[in-house]
């Protein structure tokens, strides 16, 4: 049988539409099995959620407050500096709100959060499945989406979503940081990055944060629950969801710069 | 009557052993025991549903579960109590939560009714003292008697338990045997019970109303009646 460059290309094209196939499969059955909840079954779902949020973004708050307030001071440092030579700072306001606010805020969210919790969740679901957890779950008639998954796709949602607000907000505050020590008033700065944000600014950011959460916190967890019965596939799961996830978050981030 | 188990021209492993053809009637007590290797690890998850044998079905009170679709299928299990070899306890639950999970995620009983359920299983498996611990934190007994309360949570009348006897003593298998069985009524015991393992003590031998055990040969023999 010939194996040819369109062989090859046509097979690689089919794993990835049947993995897409699958993927969609696992997220909308998700989704339905989350709709038959009973209300004790909600209760543990909620309490799991609550933990899992605790995890990913109370605990997470450090880090984003750390690269937000080094990334930002950095930027707007250089930037008024090289911008007030050229007599251009009001560029500033600009830079602020389209490079850091609405691009590099939630790319870099997204990829901490990947980093720091999506390898967690693909983890923690291969070791329930290698420990035999998911097998006794679907033996007793649960669904391991709604014990497992649901619980950490809503707390990756919630989380990314207010994470992005946080490192927003110290953004904005460090480039005021920045600015006031390289000779702009704060005034001025505030009045040019209000001038620059828009409402659609608010909506786009809020969009990426839904999409890169609902990435968070699918495909870590589709990874980490297929893996089969051998520990060695626990390191193979993460670094598959990991890999997958940046990716995502990376294709998302394009696609709404085009759509924008 | 209903038979609740019957494995119909079943190969056990894939080493293209005989198929065979087993049932577990009602109130009784039925042990297949084998070599690791053997294969008889797979009857456990062929008698739930979450293994399709190669050839030959499976009829869980006389229904395909494999074949059912997968809400239906998901329903279907919580009739039949189904302790997974190694317990398969969510070691991030205490063993309480264990226990309380399939009644909350099964049932559309009250978290209150819940916790009075638990409560009552957690004593008739004698559990009261570790109920709290972690599974990390329990010993091999403890994790036993909590995974064979949850596979009782909704009261089935048929039990699948997995090397339900292995690193316990013989004292403790016979208790949780007695347990599993559920109370005696004038057929036998009231729940019927497939168990599957590698051994069993003979104090539980004894309580079994037939142990089969897989010879070398690939042939299913019948060791005591």
């Amino acid at each position: 049988m010939s194996s040819g460059p369109i062989v090859q290309i046509g097979g690689v094209a089919a794993r990835w539409l049947s993995q897409v196939g699958a993927l969609a499969r696992f997220g909308f059955g998700g989704a339905r099995a989350a709709a038959s909840l009973p209300r004790a079954g909600r209760a543990v779902v909620f309490r799991v959620t609550l933990n899992q949020i605790r995890f990913t973004a109370v605990n997470a708050i450090g880090l984003i407050v750390l690269l937000s307030g080094i990334l930002s001071f950095l930027v707007i440092s250089q930037a008024v500096r090289e911008l007030s030579q050229a007599g251009a700072t009001g560029l500033i306001g600009t830079l602020m709100v389209v490079a850091i606010v609405r691009e590099l805020g939630p790319l870099i969210t997204a990829l901490a959060i990947v980093g720091r919790s999506g390898t967690a969740i693909a983890a923690e679901l291969a070791t329930n499945k290698v420990m035999g957890e998911v097998r006794a779950l679907e033996g007793m008639g649960i669904d391991p989406r709604q014990y497992l998954v649901l619980p950490r796709f809503i707390g990756a949602v919630a989380s990314v979503f207010a994470l992005l607000v946080v490192f927003d907000i110290v953004a904005i505050f460090a480039g005021f940081a920045a600015a006031s020590f390289n000779g702009m008033t704060g005034t001025r700065y505030t009045q040019i990055v209000l001038q620059s944000l828009s409402a659609g600014d608010v909506w786009l950011t809020i969009g990426k944060a839904l999409v890169f959460g609902c990435i968070v916190g699918i495909l870590p967890s589709y990874f980490g629950i297929s893996v089969r019965r051998a520990a060695t596939e626990v390191p193979i799961a993460v670094s598959r969801a990991t890999v997958a996830s940046i990716v995502g978050v990376f294709i998302c981030s394009a696609l709404f710069v085009a759509i924008s | 009557m209903t038979v609740p188990l019957a494995f119909e021209n079943v190969p056990l492993s894939a080493r293209e052993r005989e198929p065979f053809t087993l049932s577990v009637a009602p109130h009784q007590t039925v042990a297949v025991l084998g070599d690791e290797d053997s294969g008889v690890d797979r009857l456990g998850g062929y008698a739930m549903g979450l293994e399709r044998p190669r050839i030959g079905i499976v009829r869980t009170f006389d229904t395909d579960v494999e074949a059912m679709p997968e809400r239906e299928r998901l329903a279907f299990r919580r009739r039949v109590g189904y302790l997974p070899a190694g317990d398969g306890l969510l070691q991030n639950l205490s063993l309480r939560d264990n226990v309380a999970l399939p009644l909350r995620f099964g049932s559309d009983a009250t978290p209150f009714d819940i916790d009075g359920r638990v409560k009552v299983i957690l004593v008739a498996v004698r559990l009261g003292a570790a109920a709290d611990r972690r599974p990390a934190r329990a010993n091999e007994e403890e994790c036993r008697r909590a995974a064979l309360a949850r596979a009782i949570a909704f009261d089935p009348l048929l039990l699948v338990l997995e090397q339900p006897f292995d690193g316990i003593t013989a004292r403790a298998s016979a208790e949780l045997l007695e347990i599993a069985r559920g109370g005696e009524t004038a057929e036998g015991a009231r729940r019927s019970i497939l168990i599957t393992g590698q051994e069993i003590p003979t104090v539980v031998q004894r309580r079994c109303d037939r142990v089969y055990r897989l010879t070398r040969a690939g042939t299913l023999e019948l060791e005591t009646a």
